[in-house]
Parts: structure tokens; sequence; C-alpha cells
């Protein structure tokens, strides 16, 4: 079954772009990536699933239902961190968080207590007061309290700490373990390629590519660097399927997808010192995709 | 309930200091009409003697100052600016402050529709103008009963000021409410409904001046519930009881379908 499928999801902002036709789905289950640059649609994509902002066309469902329609119902079991953090000022912690708990009709004193410790988080405090590492852990509690089926994070790792980020994920783990659905948002790769099963990439407002991890990282991509005896230039590499290469005196590298023995013979016309073939990091695969829009 | 009273709180400091300022006023103002109450008639016959122009921005026009509930009279004006100024900003920033302050995106993603939250809010402003009111009437109703060195008792006539007010009151509560729920930029709701107020206001004042204005009479909600015609003469007028309770609700109802049908502003 499908948590979220967003069909032709269009959204226009006047005459500027925001969204335009996207289309995506989320398998229940799933930790999914949304990945693009700031400024992409990335939270316009997720503020319109929110019904925060209404699609100029296109529609998009979650959990069957659709997601403008049907919203107040839909969002029983959705746990939402925005990108940036704000909260009422004058507010204790445990205020806020009783305040969030109050939405949903069940009891979730015990998940705030065992979150807030995970976290490290202190409940007596203002959020006034709160570092912006500190509200954001508020906002990871407030999204998790009541054990939401579809958990969406929108740039959730900004201002936390490494070791932070890491319990975080730990958390989200768990969670989808449990059963719940995530989809997660980011322009940082790495993060993404640590949690998700798939992804989609998403550039000035239009799904470029939606893929599995596995396949972007493993199958298809290598990542060739090599070190010639001679001076080597980018005509000795004219090959399909052959991008984002670098020449540097005698050193090579590029990102290759396509027939090996097509590449490996070509690299045996050349005088080698060295060479690796590696699997590329998605920023990598990623900044590919981007230059062959171009 | 939980953003009704979430509401409540909130409100609750503002509106100490609105009740304060209301007492300061009240207190201050009747005070001087202890001063001048032993000068008799000359007040009457000094108001009488300014231009006209100064007994409009005073506010005075035929009420006879040297009654108290005359003399409060005129500070009913300056009552009714500061309670609708109060009701209009609240109406537009307990709207717009959730997205001023980007909250709205904590709130209404939580399992609660947009009319709802609408909805606990105008509730909430409801109870705060009503306290501001009760106070109003009671802090007014225990000065004049100070300096009434008469049998009379001006209880009735008090109350039906602020019965007057009241109706002002929910009047530009829901021009902000309106207001904040269908701009595009809600941090403007709270300035250009205050404008609205003050060019209403100065209105009502160039009518006061100039009587071939009289015509514009309906367009300003201060001449609606004037002291002079309701505690000196004619009471309430029917037709503007009917238009502001025309307008209360159709800019309340207009409120919730805004605010339902505009994309929040982030």
């Amino acid at each position: 079954m499908n948590v979220i499928e967003s069909n032709q999801l269009t959204k226009m902002y006047g005459k500027a772009r925001g969204i335009s036709n996207v289309s995506f789905s989320v398998k229940e289950g799933e930790i999914f990536g949304f990945i693009g640059p700031n400024g992409a649609g990335k939270s316009t994509t997720i503020r319109t699933l929110l019904a925060l902002i209404y699609p100029t066309s296109g529609s998009a469902t979650i959990f069957g239902k659709d997601c403008i329609k049907y919203a107040p119902e839909i969002k029983k079991e959705i746990g939402y961190l925005p990108s940036e953090v704000f909260y009422y000022d004058n507010m204790k912690v445990n205020d806020l968080l009783k305040y969030s708990a109050s939405f949903y009709k069940k009891d979730c004193t015990k998940r705030i207590r065992e979150l807030a410790e995970a976290l490290n988080l202190d409940l007596s405090k203002k959020i006034d007061d709160l570092s912006l590492g500190n509200k954001k852990k508020v906002g990871i509690v407030q999204g998790l309290l009541h054990e939401p089926k579809l958990i969406i994070l929108d740039e959730p790792t900004s201002g936390l700490d490494p070791l932070m980020q890491q319990k975080f994920f730990e958390l989200l783990r768990e969670e989808n373990k449990k059963g719940a659905t995530i989809l997660f948002s980011s322009h940082i790769l790495g993060e993404v390629q640590k949690l998700c099963d798939r992804v989609a990439i998403i550039k000035e407002g239009e799904i470029v590519k939606v893929e599995t991890m596995s396949a972007l990282t493993e199958n298809s991509y290598k990542k060739f660097r090599l070190e010639a005896v001679h001076h080597v230039t980018t005509e000795d590499f004219q090959l399909d399927g052959v991008t984002d290469m670098k020449v540097k005196e005698k050193t090579v590298s590029f990102i290759y997808k396509g027939n090996m023995n097509a590449i490996i013979s070509k690299i045996a016309e050349i005088p080698l010192k060295n060479l690796w073939v590696e699997e590329p990091t998605l920023e990598e695969i990623f900044m590919h995709y981007y230059e062959k829009e171009e | 309930m939980n953003v009704f009273m979430r509401e409540l709180k909130a409100l609750r400091k503002s509106l100490v200091i609105w009740c304060l300022g209301i007492f300061a006023m009240v207190a201050g103002g009747m005070s001087k009409y202890g001063a001048t109450e032993n000068s008799g008639q000359s007040i009457n016959e000094l108001m009488a003697s300014m231009p006209k122009a100064m007994q409009a921005i005073m506010g005075t026009g035929s009420l006879d100052l040297t009654t108290v509930s005359g003399y409060y009279g005129i500070l009913f004006l300056y009552l009714i600016v500061m309670t609708t100024i109060h009701a209009v900003m609240l109406g537009a920033n307990i709207i717009s402050k959730e997205e001023r302050d980007k909250t709205a995106e904590f709130l209404l993603v939580k399992p609660i529709s947009r009319k709802q939250v609408i909805l606990s809010k105008w509730m909430a402003s409801l109870v705060a103008i009503i306290v501001l009111n009760s106070v109003t009437f009671l802090i007014s109703h225990f000065m004049v009963d100070y300096y009434n060195k008469t049998d009379e008792s001006y209880l009735i006539e008090i109350a039906k000021l602020m019965g007057g007010m009241f109706i002002l009151q929910l009047l530009f509560l829901s021009l902000g409410t309106s207001i904040a729920a269908s701009i595009e930029y809600p941090k403007r709701a709270a300035s250009i409904s205050t404008a609205v107020l003050l060019i209403t206001f100065f209105l009502s004042m160039a009518i006061d001046l100039n009587e071939n204005l009289e015509i514009l009479t309906v367009f300003t909600p201060f001449k609606y519930y004037e002291a002079k015609d309701i505690i000196g003469g004619t009471g309430y007028d029917v037709l503007y009881i009917t238009v502001s309770v025309l307008l209360v609700v159709a800019m309340t109802i207009y409120t919730f379908i805004a605010y339902e049908k505009r994309d929040l502003h982030i």
C-alpha cells in the first residue's frame, strides 16, 4: 500500500514556480528520501501535502485519502518536523509538548519522557532560552510523541551535532521498525544515504528521478580514479557514460555508467601507474543528475 | 478547547495592562470632574465659547458638563477609542500571529481544521472583550458614583453606554479577524486594521465639524453609539444596531471562509 501518493502536484506562486507536476509514491514502512538543493521545492511539496498551502493543480493522497479534503483526519497519524522550529514564547518545553499532545486523543506522557531522555532534553526550561539544537530536539519530540504512522521531516538535522544526529537517526530507525513510514527531505546527501530506502531527486520544482538507494549507489555508477604515466587529456576518455570528468596533469577522475568492458579496454590503452574503482558518494551521483539536465 | 485555553492564557497579561489603562483613563478623567465641579455653570460657558472644532475634538457637543453623567459622556468617547483599538488589534493579531511567529507550521499540522482554529480564537477574543467591557463598566460605575453628589443613580445609563461599546468592540474585533484572515501578508494585518479604525474615527470627527458630511455617518461606527444620544436623548438607533449586527455577522462568516481558502503564509 502507498502511504503517500502524489499525482502531478503543481503549485504556482502567481507566475513564479513552486513545484510542477510532482509525482511520486511512498510505500508503507519505507524511508523515503527527498533530495534537492535549497529552493528546489522540497518544502513546498511537503507543505502542500500537509494542506498548509493548496495545490494549483494535481492532487495527492495520504493513507489513501485526499490530503486537502481530509486534512484534519489524516493529521492524526502524521508527525511533522519543520525545517525551522518556532514555538510560542514564554512556554516551557514541557508545556509545549503537553499542548502538542493535547491534540491527539491518547496519553503521551510516557513517550515524551522517553524521547526527552533519549535526546537529553531538559523539559523544565523555557523554549526562548534554548539553543537552536535544543529547539530542534523539542521539534523532534513534538513530531514523534504521538507515535505517528507517517513521519515527515523537512531538513531535520540542521542544528544538531553529529552525536545527536546519530541518536536521532536511531530513533527514526526504531520508529520505522515499529511500522512508521518516513518522508525525509534534505539537501545533505550523506544523511539520506545513511537512512533511506528510496530517494526522489528534485530540481527546480520537478522530480528528476526516483530510484532505490541501492540502484543509485551500487548497480550502475562507478567512480574511476587513475594515475597515468604520461599527461592525459579528456579526449583519452571520450566514451558514452563518462561524466563528471576531472583531469589534473597525470590524474583523472570520472563517474562511469555503462558496459564495464568498454571502459576497461579504453583504460588499457593508456600506460597506468595506479587505478582505483570505487562506489561514488551520493553527492557525486547527484551532481551528475544535475549536470545532465543543464 | 485546548486552543481556546491556550489563547486565553496568552491574552491574560495584555488584558491586565489594558484594564489598568482603562482604570487610569476613567480615574484620571473623573478626578478632573471633581476639580471643575465647583466652578458650576462656568465650565459649560467656557466650552460653548470654544470654537466648534475644539468642541468636536473634545467630544462635548450637547453634553452638560456640570453633571457627572455629562462629564462621563466625554470620557466615554475616549473609552470607546481605547476598547475598539484593543478589539481590532486583538482580532488582527490572534489570527495573524501564527503566521507572523511561524507557529502555523506547528498548529496547523495538528488534527484540527482551520475552522476549529478560528472558532477557538474567536471565542477566546470574545471572552477578552467581555472582560475588558465588564471591567470598564465596573470602574466607570464606581468612579461616577464616587463623584455623584445627587441621589440619582447612573447605573442604567452607564450600562446602556457599555452595551453600545460592546457592539463596537464586536464590530472592530470582526474587522480585525476578517482582515487578518484574508490578506496575503499577515504581518500587516494589525497595522491595516488600525488604519481603518483611525480613518473611521477621523471621519466621525469630520462629521462633527461639518454638517454637510452627515450623510457619511453610516460609514463610521463611532457615530453609531454616541453618549449624547444614548444618555442624553434618543437612546439606541435601530438602524445602526441593525447595521452593526449585520456587519459583525458578515465579517465573522467572511473570516471563516477566507482563512479556509487561502494559503498560509509561512
